[in-house]
């Protein structure tokens, strides 16, 4: 069974109203970079960084993150050696604005923070997603929420982007 | 139906036919461009004391209806049109225009050549107009004489805080003359809504512990209102998410520095495309604006422009910088007209949840 609770309209408000909000924690966009984790949270980060560049003129660089390497589910000797740092620019002394589609347990977010810190002692870094599904494992949480979606366990949460699934939209799918 | 004239201050006349009140009235004639929605402009209390010349050839085709009141009773004082329909049919029809101008004892001519006065008030600006049966020297004479209030939002606004409650969002609405759509979309999406008067002050307000302010829209000159209400505005917009519509949007800006100009042409109706600046869509909303924000006087370290009207490029939108309070200068209620711009009330929620915080 599966539900739409935000609909492509829904979807673009929230992203808006997040874009918003980075200005306003932010006093601006100067030193901001994103950082979208792999693979929809880019496309997310991506709309943001549109959206930035369409009220201040000028452009926000948009990284790609991924976290597989640095996984606490993966075998000991992967998250030993994880992979070198993997941004096109250094995030030293920047405010780093990690994106991701959905936050859960936390735990993507903490191997996100592990790949990122490769990269140099960033100013500060937040956490921007578009669906909060609660159910934390992790001391972590969000700065920019898109939307809150309180869940059931056995519930999983779809976000569909245009750019990989052909529309825009946030799905509650329940197998049982 | 009697002969009746349409009177100008520039000491033109129009010969038409009258009907609703055969009553005298003077006020200050704008002119409309919506194709449909009298009702709603008729009832529009940001019309007060003003005559509408509507440039849609027909009006009245589909009657009064239940649904369409945007205030309890109609405070214009005339409506112009070029053909008033002698029939009207829908099935939410409860009167004919006649009729209902009649019962509110309000005056309407028709068989004016609306393009012409349309082309004339867009080169002149609004002016002092009044519908009478005899156009003589002494008919020009009193126009000319007629001293128009400037105290408008105190006619129409309400005088005393009322209740439209809900089960939601605790929702403060600060009233210049609101238009019931703002209500109707607050209810739909379940708020619970205090209606203040617009001399509340900061301490009132707080103290009904909102979880939103909406400043709502209003007839006449923003800078006709006394500055408490700025002061009201510059303390609220930081504590409590904001959102201003209308004559709202023109006191938000004021708050914050910018300065109101005179438009001309003003903007009635809803043809004009205006650009979400952050989306680069367009979207079509009603409008109803005799002032603008000066764009050259915006302070830009302070606001953010969010809406742009692509036929003159007048700010139709403002947001500040470093909190939510956000403002509007169309109608987002969509009545009537477009329903394009109904999310930013959804925006509005969306901010205020989000002050919340989440609710587990």
């Amino acid at each position: 069974m599966q539900k739409e609770v935000v609909d492509s309209m829904a979807m673009k408000r929230a992203l808006t109203r997040i874009t918003y909000e980075i200005i306003e924690q932010n006093k601006g966009i100067r030193d901001i970079v994103l950082v979208g984790i792999k693979t929809r949270g880019v496309y997310v980060a991506q709309r943001i960084a549109e959206r930035l560049q369409q009220l201040e003129s000028s452009t926000v660089p948009v990284g790609e993150l991924d976290i597989t390497p640095f996984r606490d589910d993966q075998p000991l000797d992967i998250a030993l050696a994880p992979g070198k740092y993997q941004l096109a620019f250094p995030v030293a002394d920047k405010r780093v604005i990690l994106v991701d589609d959905v936050l859960f347990t936390g735990r993507t977010i903490r191997a996100a923070l592990d790949a990122l810190m490769g990269g140099g002692r960033p100013q500060s870094i937040s956490l921007a997603v578009l669906v909060d599904r609660g159910h934390r494992e992790l001391p972590i949480r969000a700065d920019f929420i898109g939307k809150n979606i309180p869940t059931a366990l056995q519930e999983r949460i779809k976000v569909s982007v245009t750019e990989v699934d052909g529309h825009d939209g946030i799905e509650i799918i329940n197998d049982n | 139906m009697a002969d009746r004239y349409l009177i100008l201050e520039d000491g033109s006349a129009y010969l038409g036919e009258g009907f609703g009140s055969p009553a005298v009235s003077t006020g200050e004639i704008v002119f409309n461009t919506s194709m449909t929605g009298y009702q709603e402009i008729i009832t529009n209390q940001i019309y007060h004391n003003q005559i509408i010349a509507f440039t849609q050839p027909t009006i009245g085709s589909y009657g009064i209806n239940h649904d369409s009141y945007e205030s309890i009773l109609p405070t214009v004082k005339g409506v112009v049109v070029r053909d008033v329909a002698s029939i009207s049919t829908n099935r939410q029809r409860r009167w004919s225009l006649d009729q209902y101008l009649k019962q509110q004892n309000i005056p309407g001519i028709s068989h004016i050549d609306t393009r012409h006065l349309a082309k004339q008030l867009r080169a002149s600006g609004p002016m002092k107009a009044s519908i009478v049966d005899v156009a003589d020297a002494h008919a020009f004479d009193q126009l000319g004489a007629t001293v128009l209030t400037n105290q408008q939002v105190a006619a129409v606004a309400t005088p005393k805080p009322f209740p439209n409650p809900g089960t939601g969002l605790n929702v403060v609405v600060i009233d210049f003359g609101l238009k019931h759509g703002i209500l109707r979309e607050l209810s739909k999406r379940a708020c619970n809504v205090t209606v203040l008067p617009y001399t509340a002050t900061t301490e009132e307000i707080i103290n009904l512990d909102p979880d939103g302010v909406i400043l709502s829209t209003g007839p006449g000159k923003p800078q006709d209102l006394p500055d408490s209400v700025l002061t009201m505005i510059q303390n609220i917009q930081n504590r409590i998410p904001l959102f201003a519509i209308g004559l709202g949007h023109e006191l938000f800006a004021m708050a914050n520095g910018a300065q109101i100009m005179k438009l001309s042409p003003e903007h009635h109706g809803a043809n004009h495309p205006i650009r979400e600046v952050i989306t680069n869509q367009i979207i079509y909303a009603s409008q109803g604006q005799g002032f603008a924000v000066d764009p050259t006087t915006i302070d830009r370290n302070k606001l953010i422009t969010t809406f742009v009207d692509l036929i003159d490029g007048t700010i139709q939108g403002l947001r500040y910088r470093d909190f939510p309070a956000f403002s509007v200068q169309f109608f987002p209620d969509g009545a009537p007209g477009p329903t394009d711009a109904l999310d930013v009330f959804d925006e509005f929620v969306e901010s205020m949840q989000q002050a919340r915080g989440p609710v587990w």
